[in-house]
């Protein structure tokens, strides 16, 4: 036991404002005594292992406080309590060595970055993975009323219209040996377009225009199928979900508590992040369209035509949104742009065309 | 009788009435060095130092606030924050999943979110006003369920329903109610505050915003030669030109020195007119002009830097509002000891721990 005092400072009773000028000894023995400074009398005597000393923070004292929780205040700010510099905080170390604090700054968003690129999703897709089936269609029910409600109208394709798409779906499906009932197909009118779109559940979607885009060529709307089950496959829509929720979790578990750069990284970080996840996502829905085209012995170029022909179909109507539309469709085929969440098309038809052919 | 931060003042035998400033010792740089390890040890620790590291700010933030000399203490313990936050995460994840799924369910939670409002509000102020002692003394707060439902919900609809007409008065009320339900060792704050300097605050506010309306129409008017003949006062989008785009910039400046003008004045109003009877009375001296600078200074900071300064400006801020702020303390003062923690519940306590919901006085 290091011997250390007198040290001046008040003591502060107990749930009382009552205070006195002190000081404080600790003898070699191990007691704690506490002497008014007025009239020198004993005001306390209590052994060390009794006490403990408050946190350090950075220009206040540190209070010596004891088991009644009545604390001694040293009036030097500076002042340090015997066998205090053996127990350092890492926080007070950091703050004080500013190349250890340079070195953490350069190191963090390196860590930030592994976390939200690596971490985070190889977990919530694992999480997705593990989420039973149940709901998925529950997902996929709720997404397609919700799309029924609001965006999308009933088909207006007759039943014969409809009726051979079906037919080389369930040729398709049973080719690649899954259950049909699985991937039922509905057909849908909206005003965005050319389109298809897969939910959790398995179903899938076709809009009228991308029907009537690839009458003459229903090969490439096999390839956009191929595509989508691609998505249903990968559990995508699942995954999506947990992704979101895992990042909006981290970051608010990471930046919560900071004030002034929290909000601005929150917000930017999570859309960021979510357009990358989408793009990586229609990257595996292709590869699994070309490698599903591969195994039906058909060419590659089958899905390329359908990119291109989509591409070409969403710029004639990006340029009809130029000319004559209101302001409001215009607002609402840039807001639905198919492009934007999907990664540069004509890279993606470039893979379509050099994946390799059947031989 | 001031003296700095390293050398406080300590008159221990008191027994008099005395009237002293708020300091406020913290330092720029110092707070920091604290502010960014708080960051980064919160960002490596996937926010599970975040507790830690608001213990710490607190400390530092409470600790380098004097008042005659004695410290603000602030005497939360990580462990209990870290158990609200992890509680609140996993609800929040629980709410995440299921409104992704199933909207009737999501519903319901908002509801019972919504329901359970007022009850997070009163544990979390309890929580923080538990934590702050001064002189070793704590702090308290107490309210019941309904009359935080009624403050919160009730009085914020009449405000709606009289298009605003009656906010100024439900603000003072809300105030009011949130003041008087503080206490400190035992003793309830008494807030004498009137809706009159409410109103009185908002009309200023109009009329500055008014006085500044006619001065950027006089401007822009003032530009236009109005051609002999014409009656029209038809603008030329070419001479109002250089008053547009000066205009968000004068927006940005006003939007401060509006906010400045309301706060600063209630401010003012609230301290001059609170008190804990026979123990304390507060003042505040906030200059409108200054204040309006500060915030004004700080967001620019902010801008700058982007959010970087926060702990400068923060800094600034506690400094400027210390110096404004004085308080008369009486002699009961120095005799008093702490009765809440007889009539607290371990039970009250630890609901208290589970949620920390910060939600500040001012």
């Amino acid at each position: 036991m290091t011997a250390c005092g007198p040290v001046k400072g008040i003591w502060q009773l107990a749930r009382s404002a009552q205070v006195y000028k002190a000081s404080v000894t600790i003898s070699a023995q191990g007691m704690v005594q506490i002497h008014s400074e007025d009239d020198g009398s004993l005001l306390q005597e209590t052994p060390f292992a009794a006490v403990s000393y408050g946190d350090v923070i950075p220009g206040l004292p540190v209070d010596l406080v004891f088991a009644d929780s009545s604390r001694f205040i040293p009036l030097d700010s500076r002042f340090r309590w015997p066998g205090m510099s053996a127990r350092r905080t890492l926080p007070a170390w950091l703050e004080e060595h500013w190349l250890a604090l340079f070195a953490a700054v350069l190191l963090v968003p390196a860590f930030v970055w592994l976390m939200v690129t690596r971490v985070v999703p190889a977990g919530a897709d694992l999480a997705a993975v593990w989420l039973p089936d149940s709901v998925g269609e529950e997902l996929g029910q709720q997404s397609l009323t919700l799309l029924d409600a609001s965006y999308m109208t009933p088909s207006a394709l007759t039943g014969e219209q409809q009726q051979p798409i079906r037919q080389r779906w369930q040729q398709l499906l049973a080719q690649l040996q899954l259950n049909s009932d699985d991937y039922p197909l509905h057909f849908r009118r909206w005003n965005y377009g050319a389109n298809a779109m897969a939910l959790a559940d398995g179903t899938i979607i076709l809009t009228d225009d991308i029907v009537q885009l690839m009458a003459r060529h229903p090969q490439q709307l096999d390839a956009v199928l191929l595509h989508e089950l691609g998505h249903v496959e990968h559990k995508h829509g699942l995954k999506t979900l947990s992704r979101a929720t895992a990042m909006s979790m981290l970051f608010a578990m990471m930046f919560g508590d900071i004030e002034g750069a929290g909000e601005m990284v929150l917000g930017l970080g999570t859309s960021f992040m979510q357009s990358a996840f989408s793009r990586d996502m229609e990257h595996e829905a292709d590869h699994y369209a070309l490698l599903s085209l591969q195994r039906l012995q058909r060419p590659g170029s089958d899905f390329a035509d359908a990119l291109l022909a989509l591409q070409s179909s969403h710029e004639t109507a990006v340029q009809e949104c130029r000319g004559e539309r209101s302001a409001e469709e215009k607002r609402a085929a840039g807001l639905f742009d198919y492009l934007r969440t999907h990664p540069d098309t004509s890279e993606r038809i470039r893979i379509a065309r050099n994946f390799s052919v059947p031989e | 009788m001031t003296a700095p931060g390293s050398s406080p003042l300590f008159s221990v035998s008191h027994g008099h009435k005395r009237t002293h400033a708020v300091q406020f010792s913290g330092g720029k740089l110092q707070y920091f060095r604290l502010w960014l390890v708080n960051m980064l040890l919160s960002i490596i620790t996937l926010g599970i130092y975040s507790a830690w590291a608001k213990v710490r700010n607190n400390q530092y933030l409470y600790g380098h606030t004097q008042l005659e000399g004695y410290r603000l203490q602030y005497l939360a313990r990580p462990g209990q924050i870290l158990r609200g936050r992890l509680l609140a995460l996993l609800i929040f994840a629980a709410y995440a999943v299921i409104s992704g799924l199933n909207p009737t369910l999501s519903a319901v939670m908002t509801l019972l979110f919504l329901l359970a409002m007022p009850w997070l509000i009163i544990q979390g102020l309890k929580f923080t006003l538990r934590n702050t002692a001064y002189r070793n003394i704590r702090f308290s707060f107490q309210a019941s369920y309904l009359s935080v439902l009624g403050h919160f919900l009730l009085l914020p609809l009449i405000g709606v329903f009289t298009l605003g007409l009656a906010m100024p008065w439900v603000v003072q009320r809300v105030q009011k109610f949130l003041y008087e339900s503080a206490g400190y060792g035992g003793h309830r704050f008494a807030l004498r505050s009137s809706a009159i300097e409410y109103y009185e605050a908002v009309l200023v506010c109009i009329a500055v915003i008014a006085f500044f309306a006619v001065i950027a129409v006089g401007l822009a008017t003032g530009l236009t030669p109005v051609s002999p003949g014409s009656v029209s006062s038809h603008l030329d989008p070419q001479q109002l030109r250089p008053v547009i785009a000066v205009l968000p910039f004068a927006f940005f400046i006003l939007s401060y020195l509006i906010a400045a003008i309301y706060l600063g004045m209630i401010r003012n109003h609230i301290f001059n007119r609170l008190q804990i009877p026979g123990l304390m009375r507060f003042h505040s001296s906030l200059k409108i002009l200054p204040f309006a600078w500060l915030m004004l200074s700080n967001a620019l900071l902010l801008i700058i830097t982007l959010g970087l300064a926060f702990p400068v400006t923060r800094i600034r801020k506690y400094h400027f509002l210390a110096a404004a702020t004085q308080v008369t303390l009486e002699p009961a003062i120095d005799r008093l000891t702490d009765t809440v923690d007889e009539q607290h519940s371990a039970f009250g306590e630890e609901a208290a721990g589970l949620f920390d919901v910060d939600l500040s006085l001012t």
